[in-house]
């Protein structure tokens, strides 16, 4: 029942008291690579004063026992800040249907540090993430993803233009047109148009073969390999055509987001250096191109020695980042190494689009267990606000609240 | 069976189970079986004991420990009592048990993987009103899904229609067994369920075709059909001629008391609509599904008794779901509302128990002291009860039937996995010798069953 005791003591904690003095009595610290240690720390103002492998309490300071200490978590794959509801209309700028644009939609130009999502998401320990536009119209370029911190500031886009995103398989194969092929054709030829740019587009601003003038533009650093291509394929011919194209294009940067049948062709994708973001729950045949779905993916592309991040790229899309751990728990789960499981939500991903955020998380128990929370955030050293729009709903109508007043005066 | 309150609508079940759905119309021949009768039969299984076991019950607020005796398929007793000779003795070394989970709200078989257009038979959108339809008529047994959420603990299923119909259909409650029939799933004898769903669906999907186009109409559309209905009833119950109307016939079933009323409703506004609607024509709402607003009116829910079926952290999808919080479920049970979890998913009902760990830490970080066994209420005890099937399954009590999974860890964990999963007393899955169910579908692709080496 240490749970138990430890979460009706954190009820005593108002987020704000947790800025002043608590001492964590053997608390477990979690380093960058995931490796586990235990130590007292002292946690002053929002960071770390003291830690050592046995501190007394200074005067006057809560203590808590059973909490960890961890760097942030980075989700790898969301659409945090481009959207007020999963569902179409007004206000969802994940992708956009009618626009002639592709690889030029910038999600850094739709993206709103003020949304509600983003306060919510840090309130489970995420500090960082991708942003990626979704695909649309007859392109399988979804456009340029950003890398984003959850200060909920607006200077809290750290990257830009972080990566461009596009869609292979079933997704890429309609929006091209009908077919696997047709998708493939579309990217061999947007590829040489943002190689030969300067060439093509000099005196013809409808010289390409596939792109407009301003979306080869912006392909121009993906096909540089200065920038990832983020691609999104999951059956197993896919990736294979994948390690295809990357043989013919060495320079590019290759992430595959989905990848349901890496482990067919693990040992491919690590020659290959292709890195991969996965969900370790995907285990169903989901679609025809997910037949060979199963848990135990993961780890197949641990033993092959793959890079790869895990996300949760399965339910309902706001929200998706806020579970983040419970996905790379569910791995540790199956089998995977925990630290490991831990890296692949922070600093793997983080290390992929070169974020180098001091970041600190106090947890009231493991991190990817199911019933733990952050208890403090901590960005760059600055006291993240617990309070959000979901804890506000809760406030105001816990069963405990007291307050006799109509619900919207509370 | 002392310790938990019976619940009220344990009547249903009784009336339900002993009339045969058409009994009311005078053109069918009483002597002929009801038509896609239930032809479930367990499967074999022994007198086993499983010694040494955390235990889990669905209706003390304690853990327990203690051994539990399956014999001839059902909870013969738990903690202590005679062993018969013959008994296979199981040391669970302290790993936990609990009853098998229950999934009040799923689309496994009537949603199935693989998702191609061809698979959907979840919604007849071809009208608000199809109360005429039945979800097991849409239910494909081969699905994936169900020998994953097996895979999970869940032992029993209620499949119900999509929500784009004010009433769209009856849903069934199946036994989660590998069967190449969906009568071979049908839970015997389990009360009949009614769809109907409030709010955006129905009006987005009908909104260009005919209405209703808002949530007025939504309202004039259920009011309009109960009337019909209560018609239908008045001329049933008259016994003279009358013309058989099956979309009618769920209706004034449910006038009767006979089907539960399954409401897709996410508004707490809306969820009082409803109950004021129940009220005008005199029937009872069961269950509110999706309930992301019941922790605004948990009080409402308490003093009306109905429950909800609800997620742990899903919400902000479309706008009637924007208010969903964390604490959903333990709120409602705080007010004294029957609360439980549901998936209506194919991923998430893999892993239940992890909502439920999920919302309950959260409660108890809000303030409440609800413990472990009492939350495990949310999964199977007040699904069963909700399903009018509390008196067979969804409790680990003598006489019941054993539902029952064997975990490697506590079930309130990410790490925790089913070792093993009895339906009816048979070993349905069994981590340990690998004996789990396969679909057809997954026949010859990928062997998916070497591991890593």
């Amino acid at each position: 029942m240490r749970t138990l005791l430890l979460a009706s003591a954190i009820a005593l904690f108002a987020p704000a008291a947790f800025a002043q003095t608590v001492f964590l009595d053997d608390a477990t610290i979690v380093d960058e690579a995931g490796q586990r240690s235990t130590a007292d720390v002292i946690w002053t103002d929002g960071a770390i004063a003291q830690q050592g492998a046995s501190l007394t309490a200074p005067q006057g300071a809560e203590t808590l026992s059973g909490a960890w200490v961890t760097p942030g978590l980075f989700a790898p794959m969301s659409t945090l800040g481009l959207t007020d509801l999963g569902s179409s209309g007004r206000g969802n700028d994940i992708s956009a249907e009618n626009a002639p644009t592709s690889v030029s939609e910038r999600a850094a130009d739709s993206f709103n540090p003020r949304s509600p999502y983003i306060a919510n998401t840090r309130g489970r320990g995420v500090t960082h993430a991708v942003v990626a536009p979704g695909a649309s119209g007859d392109s399988i370029f979804a456009g340029t993803g950003a890398v984003i911190s959850l200060t909920g500031e607006f200077d809290s886009v750290l990257t830009e233009d972080a990566f461009v995103f596009l869609s292979l398989g079933e997704v890429g194969g309609a929006r091209a047109g009908g077919s696997r092929a047709a998708a493939m054709a579309q990217l061999r030829a947007a590829i040489s148009d943002a190689e030969g740019f300067f060439r093509r587009y000099n005196d013809a601003p409808d010289g390409g073969d596939a792109l407009s003038r301003q979306d080869a533009n912006a392909l121009r650093s993906a096909v540089n390999g200065d920038i990832p291509m983020m691609i999104q394929a999951d059956r197993a011919s896919d990736l294979v055509a994948i390690i295809r194209l990357k043989d013919e294009n060495p320079e590019l940067d290759i992430i595959v987001v989905g990848a349901t049948e890496a482990w067919d062709v693990a040992d491919e994708l690590a020659d290959a250096d292709i890195r991969v973001i996965l969900d370790p729950l995907h285990n169903l045949p989901t679609s025809f191109e997910a037949a060979g779905a199963r848990l135990d993916n993961v780890l197949f592309l641990e033993q092959a020695g793959v890079d790869y991040a895990i996300a949760n790229l399965s339910s309902f899309r706001v929200v998706k980042p806020a579970s983040l751990a419970q996905h790379a728990g569910n791995a540790v789960g199956e089998g995977l190494d925990w630290g490991t499981a831990f890296a692949a939500i922070s600093s793997v991903p983080a290390s992929w689009f070169g974020v180098e955020s001091e970041t600190v998380v106090v947890w009231d128990g493991d991190p990817l267990n199911a019933t733990s929370a952050p208890i403090a955030v901590t960005i760059d050293g600055e006291v993240m606000s617990m309070d959000s729009r979901i804890t506000a709903l809760r406030d105001r109508y816990n069963p405990l609240n007291t307050d006799q007043r109509p619900h919207k005066y509370r | 069976m002392k310790n938990y309150i019976v619940p009220l609508i344990l009547p249903l079940t009784a009336l339900a189970a002993c009339q045969p759905a058409d009994s009311s119309s005078k053109t069918n021949d009483a002597d002929k079986p009801a038509p896609f009768a239930s032809t479930y039969a367990p499967q074999p299984s022994s007198t086993v004991l499983l010694k040494n076991a955390k235990l889990i019950d669905g209706v003390s607020k304690d853990i327990r420990e203690g051994d539990l005796l399956v014999a001839d398929g059902k909870i013969a007793f738990v903690g202590t009592g005679d062993i018969p000779d013959g008994t296979t003795e199981i040391d669970v070394e302290g790993r936990f048990v609990t009853p098998g989970i229950i999934d009040i709200h799923s689309h496994l078989g009537n949603y199935p993987t693989p998702s191609v257009r061809a698979h959907g038979d979840g919604n007849e959108a071809t009208s608000p009103i199809t109360s005429e339809v039945d979800a097991e008529h849409g239910v494909w047994p081969q699905d994936p899904g169900f020998d994953e959420a097996l895979q999970g603990g869940v032992t029993t299923l209620h499949i119900l229609p999509g929500s784009a119909n004010l009433f769209g259909g009856k849903g069934v409650t199946l036994r989660n067994v590998p069967s190449r029939t969906v009568q071979g799933m049908k839970f015997p004898n389990a009360p009949e369920t009614l769809k109907m769903a409030c709010g955006e669906n129905p009006k987005r999907v009908y909104g260009a075709k005919g209405g209703p186009a808002s949530r007025m109409g939504n309202v004039a559309g259920y009011r309009k059909n109960w009337i019909k209905a209560a018609e239908y009833k008045a001329k049933r119950d008259k016994g003279g001629d009358y013309k058989r109307d099956l979309q009618l016939e769920t209706l004034a079933d449910v006038l009767d008391g006979k089907i539960l009323v399954n409401m897709h409703c996410y508004r707490a506004d809306e969820m009082v609509q409803i109950l004021d609607i129940a009220k005008e024509f005199d029937y009872k709402v069961a269950t509110f599904h999706h309930a992301v607003e019941s922790y605004k009116i948990g009080d409402i829910l308490a003093e009306n008794d109905v429950c909800s079926a609800m997620w742990a952290d899903w919400g902000s999808f479309k706008m009637e779901s924007y208010d969903y919080i964390r604490e959903n479920v333990p709120f409602v049970h705080a007010a004294g509302a029957c609360a439980m979890i549901h998936s209506d998913d194919e991923n998430n009902v893999q892993r239940l128990n992890q909502e439920v760990a999920k919302t309950w830490s959260d409660g108890n970080r809000a303030g409440l002291d609800i413990s472990k066994a009492e939350a495990w209420q949310w999964l199977s005890t007040n699904p069963a009860k909700a399903l009018g099937i509390l008196d067979e399954t969804g409790t680990l009590e003598p006489g019941k039937r054993a539902d029952i999974v064997v975990w490697n860890g506590d079930p309130f964990s990410s790490y925790a996995r089913p070792d093993k999963v009895m339906i009816d007393g048979a070993i349905m899955y069994d981590r340990e010798t690998g004996l789990k169910p396969k679909s057809d579908f997954r026949l010859g692709y990928a062997d998916l069953s070497e591991g890593v080496q």
